[in-house]
């Protein structure tokens, strides 16, 4: 490694934790903290390392993983489904977009109650609950990037011999690719979200359950190191998709 | 495959309604008889590549009628056409050769010989180095004679080009002149070749068709006979001056 790409990737992002770190740590000295209410920085990460070998902790973040990964799936394949759909056609554009401008703007978390309701503490519910956070994004962004094809594509699409089949997969939605890719990958961060939220309420294993238990057991520095297990999971989800996407998808 | 007649009859056409409605075309007539080439020329944004676009089925006229072969030209594919348009258009997920093998594709080809016949039309319009570049590698000249190897890939009975030369430089548009000349002398479609360069209508038309400014009317059909193609000639000349006349420039002030 060079110096500038060691400066670039390792020194500079390495002194924004210990910044963050160094600021905690001043706040609990100065304000003499009780270890309850936000234990030292060190503590914390002595306990997600001693978290790290624990068969417990792999398996609250393997279900959290597994609800997030099949809610997701679930949540773009219909998403970009509906939204094919939607951009294509005017009919069908104009009978189905008030329902969806009225539910997209129900926070997914105001349906917590009916899928603990209806789903229990089971895994479906919080699948659920993920595919309609990301069948949200995906719908609309699809949508809108549809409608964005330049028209010159569809009417050489259209001289090359296309009918409205060919014309939506073979041009419409390859030309959205990497749009619908980028809606993907922001889509991740929703859906991540929406698990670990719904976790919290109505669960029964998973990184969100782990963190409500510790809290009340008053276990601060294992509800801290199971947030930071989550952000780290969530940026690795998040980064994972968006080279997946960008590998396979993205022609520019 | 040879061509086969194209009419445009009392072809009218609007964008838009009310205060912002926009006529581009009034009652425009005249038939481009099977195998014959007719070269629309008039002033920028007059109509000329809307009259395309109706004759290719990719909009409907306001009023009348586009005949292709005596039936009605409707909406959606028609598998006798080829097109070259003015922006070229090229799908920038797939090579050039991808590109211009697509169409081939559609209309049933298998992939080696779709392949195959497009790397013979890249060579054509000389791109043969570029057969794996993506679009946004080239530039606009080279991608316009994609779009136009890709036009003329398809063996269209109707071929229509709107102004596919445009963005080329002058030495490879005269030879891309000879080379489309031959071509259609070999498979005989029925060509609108739109251009605003009056030059270019003598040596490639049988007919120049002279619109008038919008809403564009037929101004006059001027023919173009063999003698007159021969840049050299007193002929040529005098078509040149007598199309220019019809524009409403004297050859002195014209440029183009």
């Amino acid at each position: 490694m060079s110096a500038g790409v060691w400066r670039d990737r390792v020194v500079l992002p390495l002194a924004g934790v210990v910044l963050v770190a160094l600021v905690w740590q001043g706040i609990v000295a100065l304000y003499r903290l009780p270890v309850v209410v936000l234990p030292e920085p060190w503590a914390v990460a002595r306990t997600l390392a001693g978290l790290l070998p624990t068969a417990a902790f792999w398996r609250d973040v393997g279900v959290s993983v597994f609800e997030f990964a099949a809610g997701y799936s679930a949540g773009v394949v219909l998403g970009v489904g509906a939204g094919l759909l939607l951009g294509e056609s005017r009919t069908f554009r104009l009978t189905a977009s008030p329902v969806i401008e009225a539910l997209r703007f129900i926070v997914p978390f105001a349906w917590i109650p009916l899928t603990v309701l209806w789903f229990g503490t089971s895994y479906t519910g919080k699948i659920v609950l993920v595919a309609y956070a990301v069948f949200f994004v995906m719908t609309v962004s699809t949508t809108r990037s549809i409608m964005q094809v330049d028209p010159t594509l569809t009417r050489v699409g259209t001289m090359l011999g296309m009918g409205r089949a060919a014309l939506a997969f073979s041009v419409h939605l390859r030309a959205a690719a990497p749009a619908i890719a980028s809606a993907a990958r922001a889509a991740a961060a929703v859906g991540w979200i929406a698990v670990v939220a719904a976790e919290y309420i109505g669960a029964s294993a998973g990184l969100g359950v782990m963190i409500t238990n510790a809290a009340t057991s008053l276990q601060t520095a294992t509800v801290i190191a199971g947030m930071i297990a989550m952000g780290l999971i969530g940026a690795a989800v998040s980064a994972a998709v968006g080279w997946l996407a960008r590998s396979r998808l993205d022609y520019r | 495959m040879s061509g086969a007649a194209l009419a445009f009859e009392e072809i009218s056409h609007h964008f838009g309604a009310g205060a912002e409605r926009v006529d581009v075309l009034d009652r425009v007539s005249f038939d481009v008889p099977a195998g014959s080439v007719a070269c629309v020329v008039g002033p920028s944004g007059c109509g000329k590549s809307t009259l395309l676009s109706l004759a290719a089925g990719l909009a409907r006229p306001s009023a009348g009628t586009v005949r292709w072969d005596g039936r009605e030209v409707r909406l959606g594919p028609n598998l006798d056409l080829g097109m070259a348009f003015q922006q070229p258009g090229l799908f920038p997920w797939l090579t050039v050769r991808q590109n211009v093998a697509i169409g081939l594709r559609t209309r049933g080809k298998a992939k080696a010989e779709a392949l195959a016949v497009a790397d013979e039309f890249l060579a054509t319009v000389g791109l043969s180095e570029f057969l794996q570049a993506y679009p946004s590698q080239l530039s606009g000249g080279m991608a316009q004679r994609v779009g136009i190897a890709r036009a003329l890939a398809l063996h269209p009975r109707l071929l229509l080009m709107d102004e596919p030369f445009a963005a080329v430089d002058a030495f490879t548009r005269i030879k891309l002149q000879q080379e489309l000349k031959a071509l259609l002398k070999r498979y005989a479609p029925t060509v609108v070749f739109v251009t605003h360069d009056v030059s270019e209508a003598i040596v490639l038309g049988d007919v120049i068709v002279a619109m008038t400014k919008r809403p564009a009317a037929v101004q006059r059909i001027i023919p173009v006979a063999r003698q007159d193609r021969d840049r050299s000639s007193p002929a040529y000349a005098t078509k040149l001056a007598e199309a220019l006349a019809c524009l409403g420039v004297t050859p002195e002030s014209g440029g183009e």
